[in-house]
């Protein structure tokens, strides 16, 4: 039995590969599109690694233990904030034995401080699903947003580094300016998608779809988080019908089959679009996840076919 | 100059200011929607009154130029000070900001008196309800738990958790109530009070969160159900890449039907509980993992068990396959633990009752013994003041379930058991569970599940519905993934 004990132990820790030393401030996010941020903020100053690969659903990313000693080796934790990621950070969070990244420590940098959420709900209230009692949280989706977003992490990493405060804010600049010119392009290439009516599984594109001059009328969903019900998907699709809705968004994560049948069923155009930058081959920084949803849904709305690819 | 105009714009600015703000006091419960809309309409009146203004502002400096020339003899005498634009622009923001401050204040004062509660713990509630049938024993419903969860930071230090049990055995149980150490340097956590020992996989799980309806019966003769302990444990998390955890504890007892110690009478250190448990997780992709952990609790001696040592091993293995990107459509989990319990324990388990009817009972289980020398000659021994004979034995014990995820709501499941009886010369135990867990929402939970049982004198067929539900604060700790 002790012979056991000692073999396990003595097996994991020679498999283990020793920790490295550091020289750069190591950052991890938890979504993809924070990580591409933060990298263009931090420069050669950051080593940057994301828990999410883009491709899962932020309110279900799988809680590893090897996140947790990511985290555990850590000096800043990068988060999108307003609860989007109570799923798996929390947990991680006190799994990783780290004080400098815990909830409120400097090293704890939420990325929505500077924006104000929307859906900030007028009544807390399971009955009203997995409610977000500080907002929706899919501020990412938004590019717009992204660059309070941006400016929260640059603030952020200046507050604990301000010997490198400089250099943060001259990337911010560079960042701005980039992203600023995309979203003249953006504005500019989404002029066919204003006053397009859009339902979606999961409420997760209020955002974009404020943006772009949309209007969400539904979504699969009951309520967020709730799976839906053949009741609730024969009322959504009757006021589909009234309201004669241009899209059925498919979130990546979500399954196909039943966005499609309702698609079918209400004549809207399906359309597959990621929620995070990694969600698709194509959408490897922030900036090409949205040049990505903004060029698949003005296709759709050309008529140019049901699909994200 | 203009003061007019000012004065019908400031008003008009303080009606739309006040109109919010009464709006938005008397509307109760609007949906987002309509919030949405009524926003949309104040921005419109918004921009039109500010394109107004604009428009007067342009009015009023044309007049104002017009009338400069005949208005400004150079001789007059200096006008008694009047307000400048500016300065009545000024005055009106402030009285639209002092009405609405006073149509606010009551509301501020409210939020302000539930300032003392804002330190309240997070408190949520878990009522866990099970109906069953037994071909041997007939049916039941039981109201297995109503569980009351409290956790909150005490300082930068500690935080502190209590779980509050009540069932329909009556009375309430204080299953947790434990404080943890949350900025030690070091990778290291203490915790202390009564909590579950960081022993196996699901030892340390409360009954509502198991993945099928019973505790494993190998847990339940082994630990003594739950991990239950009072006692302090050390946790550290190994500084290399691969994640290793190495637990130990030190406690009075381990399990919270563990009779053998008495939890309230202080004892010898050599009649303490100590544990060791290392774990660690491989991932061979991003979708297929393994958790594997060994657990050892010692307890060197065991005055029930006469003054010898009792060790019990749990070597527990979790794999799962998750793809990423249907983590919450697809997936599987296969969960095993093996424990090993070596002991010395009464042949044929405990007898109530005076020595002649110890001595009755060692009679029909074939033993024999009447010597009380404290020895048999074969291994075995006598307690002394009962009669009752003892045997060291070293018991082995099983389950493993098998659980596919094939959709956001449906968990079938199927869960085998098999345990050798801690107790010399009683017989093993066989069942087979399957089940069917359905999930209407993440809150709440309903568990079909049939199981055959196989024990000794006890044949049955057995017949659960679980039915669960969370209220309030739920939080997904690490070690209940």
């Amino acid at each position: 039995m002790r012979r056991a004990l000692f073999l396990l132990l003595t097996a994991t820790l020679l498999t283990g590969r020793p920790a490295q030393a550091a020289d750069k401030i190591k950052v991890v996010a938890t979504i993809p599109d924070l990580a591409d941020m933060t990298r263009q903020i931090g420069g050669n100053l950051v080593d940057v690694t994301s828990i999410a690969t883009g491709v899962e659903d932020i309110h279900a990313v799988p809680m590893k233990p090897s996140f947790a000693v990511q985290l555990n080796r850590a000096d800043v934790v990068v988060l999108m904030g307003l609860e989007a990621e109570h799923a798996f950070l929390p947990g991680l969070l006190e799994a990783s034995r780290n004080p400098k990244i815990q909830r409120d420590a400097p090293g704890y940098l939420d990325a929505s401080v500077y924006i104000t959420p929307l859906e900030v709900p007028t009544r807390i209230d399971r009955s009203l699903g997995d409610q977000h009692p500080m907002g929706n949280p899919h501020i990412n989706l938004d590019p717009v947003l992204a660059k309070d977003m941006a400016r929260a992490i640059a603030d952020g990493l200046s507050r604990l580094y301000p010997e490198h405060e400089a250099e943060f804010q001259s990337n911010l600049k560079a960042f701005d300016t980039k992203l600023d010119a995309a979203i003249a392009r953006w504005e500019k290439e989404a002029a066919p998608l204003k006053g397009k009516k859009l339902v979606s599984y999961h409420p997760d594109l209020i955002y974009f779809a404020e943006r772009f001059g949309m209007e969400p009328i539904g979504t699969i969903e009951i309520r967020a988080g709730v799976d839906p019900t053949p009741g609730h998907i024969a009322e959504l699709e009757d006021k589909m019908r009234r309201e004669k809705v241009d899209f059925v968004v498919r979130e990546v994560q979500y399954p196909s089959g039943l966005a499609e049948s309702v698609a079918q069923a209400t004549g809207a155009t399906l359309v597959e679009l990621p929620v995070m930058s990694g969600g698709l081959p194509d959408t490897k920084d922030y900036i090409s996840f949205i040049d990505h949803n903004v060029r698949t849904m003005v296709k759709a709305a050309q008529g140019g076919g049901a699909t994200g690819g | 100059m203009g003061s007019p105009w000012r004065y019908g714009l400031g008003g008009a600015v303080l009606v739309l200011g006040l109109g919010l703000v009464a709006g938005l006091a008397s509307a109760e419960d609007p949906s987002v929607e309509e919030l949405r809309r009524d926003l949309e309409s104040m921005k419109q009146q918004l921009q039109k009154l500010q394109d107004q203004i604009k428009k007067q502002e342009t009015v009023i400096e044309k007049l104002s130029a017009e009338k400069k020339p005949a208005a400004a003899p150079a001789a007059a005498p200096a006008a008694p000070p009047t307000e400048t634009a500016a300065e009545q622009e000024e005055r009106i923001k402030r009285q639209v900001t002092e009405n609405i401050m006073r149509k606010i204040q009551p509301s501020l004062v409210a939020a302000n008196k539930t300032f003392p509660s804002q330190f309240n713990p997070a408190i949520g509630l878990i009522i866990d309800t099970v109906g069953s049938y037994s071909g041997e024993h007939g049916g039941n419903f039981e109201l297995r738990s109503a569980e009351i969860g409290l956790s909150a930071s005490v300082d930068p230090f500690v935080r502190g958790y209590a779980v509050i049990s009540g069932s329909n055995q009556g009375g309430f149980d204080v299953e947790e109530a434990a404080i943890v150490t949350t900025s030690l340097p070091y990778n290291l956590t203490f915790k202390g009070g009564r909590f579950f020992a960081d022993f196996g996989r699901l030892s340390k799980f409360h009954d509502h969160d198991l993945p099928f309806v019973n505790r494993p019966i190998v847990l339940d003769e082994y630990v003594g159900g739950e991990s239950q302990s009072d006692g302090v444990e050390a946790s550290y998390l190994v500084p290399i890449s691969q994640y290793v955890n190495l637990t130990a504890g030190w406690y009075n007892k381990m399990g919270a039907e563990n009779e053998r110690v008495d939890n309230t009478i202080p004892r010898n250190l050599s009649e303490f509980t100590y544990l060791g448990r290392a774990n660690t997780y491989y991932s061979f992709t991003d979708a297929h993992s393994v958790d594997l952990g060994v657990s050892y609790a010692g307890t060197p001696r065991v005055k029930e068990d006469l003054n010898n040592g009792r060790s019990l091993v749990d070597w527990d293995l979790t794999y799962r396959y998750i793809p990423l990107s249907q983590a919450s459509y697809r997936g599987l989990t296969w969960g095993t633990e093996v424990l090993y319990n070596q002991e010395t324990r009464p042949v044929g388990g405990f007898v109530g009752g005076s020595a002649a009817e110890v001595a009755e009972a060692n009679l029909a289980r074939g033993l024999g013994v009447t010597s009380l020398d404290g020895s048999t000659g074969s291994g075995q021994a006598i307690d002394t003041s009962t009669g009752q004979v003892f045997q060291r034995k070293g018991a082995v014990g099983l389950y493993s379930y098998l659980e596919p995820r094939v959709t956001r709501r449906f968990y079938p499941g199927f869960e085998f058991q098999w345990v050798e009886s801690i107790d010399p010369g009683i017989g093993n135990t066989l069942a087979y569970s399957p089940y069917l867990t359905i999930w209407a929402s993440e809150f709440q939970r309903l568990r079909l599940q049939y199981t055959r049982l196989e024990a000794p004198g006890d044949h049955d067929n057995e017949f659960f519905l679980q039915w669960t539900v969370i209220l309030g604060s739920h939080v997904h700790g690490f070690r209940d993934r």
